[in-house]
């Protein structure tokens, strides 16, 4: 990465911040309520790139944590009147405690045999909903009439007010990205990392591949489990057909196309998968054909992702930046994490 | 940067706001034109639009030219409650759809909040209705419906000891259901009940178990795979108990998997098919749009999108208003008897449609579903 573009980041970043908060001032409840869904598509996306993108898991069965999630939102809170926003944190319990249960088994899989066990697992996920399980899920019909969330004795609807809603959503987005930034500059996101480039020497480095991989599945499903929660209390009506398996396909397309472990990357990568669609309507029927194109074109000419993860940067001296940018790439990573 | 200059050119083109023009009517239509349920949002979307022409050829309602709305709801709860906010905000009168009944439970808040009149077409789940929104409307059946002409037709035909054999999704277990209360509360009795499991090849079991019961007839509320089974299973067992199925069974695959002999006599409900649409204006509809596309419409659902239309078009003549009250009003206290695509409609105080839809059809002896009433 050249100084130049390395200094013209910032700005852009915030030029780009301070346009999203501003939108609600200037655009209707429609192109809002597009902007809702990416934003709550990119925190899926967010939550999938620890168990993606940082620890290079293939995982194609995101879509059944967000489902724990919102059906635990739905059923509690329709069955027993709790705030939504209360369920929040055990939404994301929830949905990180099965993901634990399901994950423990299957961590050792590699590639493309984890992603098969995973797919399975949406799709089981979604038949048990269909199928009533327990009773409470409300089978085929899901269950209507979750509150919206409310903050302060003000409601915030997504149907009515989707500008509030956007706020509420926006500051849930800040918060994800702070924490994840954080975690990514971690011991943990680190050993991720690490553990995702070479298992054989991250082990012999002394980090427990099974349970850091173990972990990262836990916070990625908890994250997403507070998401179910935050896209039940939008949309108010939830059924498993919101929980197929194209929805895990989405978040997996997000994180892949954005570029694998990159913050950036995934929010750029919920924008386009999420947006373009609906700049596309006006095509009717061939918009996907259109969404189709624009995908396959974008792996051939970019395969590593739009926004792939920058090499890591180890400052030597005070003044040589981009030296050590460019040599240190992998090992810098690594190196910071066996360093006793 | 080129590439972010382009996006940002591409966004502004989206966020282009809705342009108003005081001498059309818009009328929305949410329809899967995408996903799994595509062909069927293609139909509506065609029909709405072959409707919208013809009515523009004769000056419009009041006056003014109609413009169709199209949203895709992509069969998915929320892409569908993004394209009810994108029709509310292109500031439609009223809006025709949708397909699947969550489909349209998610975007039902959203038109009941913004005060829009929706008139859905195939949403056959009960609940919807039963929430009290006054701007609801829906142009088919519900669900208990079926039951209650299931049963009807069961009793006319002089059965007393009836069986009711269900596959435990929530759609056949609900007829089931629903057919038993029915059942009950009549002079005759159940004398079977239970589900078989989908997707199995071997249903002499279950056959046998019913035999023991020896009921007059059997009604099956699950889909045709299993129907088609059953009925070949019957035969082979030497059961001459007749059948009678849901209108899942509206599948000509269920007579490949029967074959013509065992499937010979087996009734199922339906609504009736676009072929056999019996009043007048279907006749002159069906013509039309044999003429514009080259084929007949596929499924009844699509049809009764076009019916939407057609009663929200007259609502607007008549009441000389776009007022979204003054229309749900009229729908449901001033329209009677109006003469539809698929026979009379009528609106009662929930919005769900008056009177019979349903028909019953029967297997000839080479497979052919034929209409019976």
């Amino acid at each position: 990465m050249t100084v130049a573009a390395r200094k013209i980041k910032k700005p852009l970043y915030a030029v780009i911040a301070a346009c999203w908060l501003a939108a609600p001032f200037f655009l209707g409840n429609y192109q809002l309520d597009v902007l809702n869904n990416i934003a709550i598509y990119a925190l899926l996306g967010l939550s999938l790139n620890i168990i993606l993108g940082y620890a290079g898991m293939f995982h194609m069965g995101h879509g059944a944590f967000f489902a724990v999630g919102a059906y635990t939102t739905a059923v509690i809170n329709t069955t027993w009147g709790v705030p939504v926003l209360w369920l929040l944190p055990l939404s994301g319990v929830a949905a990180g405690l099965f993901a634990l249960v399901v994950a423990k088994p299957i961590i050792h899989l590699r590639g493309d045999y984890l992603l098969i066990v995973t797919i399975g697992m949406v799709e089981i996920v979604r038949i048990a909903l269909v199928n009533n399980v327990f009773g409470i899920t409300g089978g085929s019909n899901g269950i209507f009439g979750i509150d919206a969330p409310s903050l302060f004795g003000r409601t915030i609807s997504g149907i009515v007010a989707p500008g509030d809603y956007f706020y509420l959503v926006t500051a849930f987005l800040a918060f994800t990205i702070t924490v994840f930034y954080l975690l990514e500059h971690s011991r943990f996101g680190r050993a991720l990392q690490f553990l995702n480039q070479d298992p054989v020497a991250a082990e012999g480095s002394g980090i427990d591949t099974a349970r850091y991989r173990l972990a990262a599945f836990g916070i990625g499903a908890f994250w997403a489990g507070m998401v179910g929660n935050l896209y039940a209390s939008k949309i108010t009506f939830i059924s498993p057909e919101s929980f197929s398996f194209w929805e895990s396909v989405v978040m997996f397309m997000i994180v892949i196309l954005g570029g694998a472990g990159s913050i950036p990357g995934v929010l750029l990568g919920a924008f386009l998968i999420i947006g373009l669609p609906e700049l596309f309507q006006g095509l009717q029927q061939y918009r996907l054909l259109l969404f189709g194109i624009v995908l396959v074109a974008m792996m051939i000419f970019r395969p590593q992702g739009i926004l792939p993860p920058a090499p890591r940067s180890y400052g030597v001296a005070e003044d040589d930046g981009e030296n050590g940018g460019q040599n240190s790439a992998q090992d810098g990573a690594s190196g910071g994490e066996v360093r006793p | 940067m080129k590439k972010i200059l382009l996006l940002l050119v591409a966004a502004s083109l989206f966020w282009a706001g809705p342009v108003f023009s005081s001498d059309t009517i818009r009328i929305g239509l949410m329809c899967p034109l995408t996903g799994s349920w595509a062909s069927e949002g293609q139909d509506m979307r065609r029909i709405v639009e072959l409707l919208a022409d013809e009515i523009n050829e004769q000056g419009g309602i009041l006056g003014k030219t109609v413009e169709v709305v199209v949203a895709d709801d992509g069969g998915d709860p929320r892409t569908a409650a993004t394209a009810a906010q994108r029709l509310v905000q292109r500031d439609v009168v009223g809006v025709i759809g949708t397909y699947g009944s969550s489909i349209t439970e998610a975007s039902q808040n959203i038109y009941a909040a913004t005060g829009t009149l929706q008139i859905a077409n195939g949403s056959t789940s009960v609940r919807l209705s039963e929430k009290g929104l006054p701007y609801f409307f829906r142009t088919c059946p519900r669900d208990d419906e079926q039951g209650r002409v299931a049963v009807e037709t069961m009793l006319a035909d002089g059965h007393d000891k009836i069986a009711i054999l269900h596959d435990s999704t929530t759609y056949a277990r609900g007829l089931a259901d629903e057919a038993r209360a029915l059942i009950d509360a009549s002079a005759a009795e159940v004398v079977f009940f239970d589900a078989l499991t989908p997707g199995e090849q071997d249903y002499t079991t279950i056959l046998t178990q019913i035999r023991g019961n020896n009921p007059d007839v059997v009604f099956f509320t699950g889909y045709y795979p299993e129907a088609g089974m059953l009925l070949r299973q019957k035969l082979e067992m030497g059961l001459d108990t007749p059948f009678i199925g849901g209108d899942a069974n509206n599948n000509p695959d269920l007579v490949k998997i029967a074959g013509a002999r065992a499937g010979a006599g087996f009734r199922f409900l339906s609504p009736p098919v676009p072929g056999d649409l019996p009043s007048p204006e279907a006749k002159a509809f069906l013509d039309a749009y044999n003429e514009a596309y080259g084929q007949a419409p596929g499924s009844i659902w699509a049809v009764l999108a076009g019916d939407g239309f057609r009663v929200l078009a007259k609502a607007i003549e008549e009441t000389g208003s776009t007022d979204t009250d003054t229309i749900a009003d009229y729908l449901k206290n001033g329209l009677s008897e109006f003469p539809g695509l698929t026979g009379t409609i009528d609106f009662d105080d929930k919005g769900d449609r008056i009177g019979d839809v349903y028909r019953v059809y029967e297997v000839d002896d080479e497979g052919r579903f034929v209409l019976q009433m």
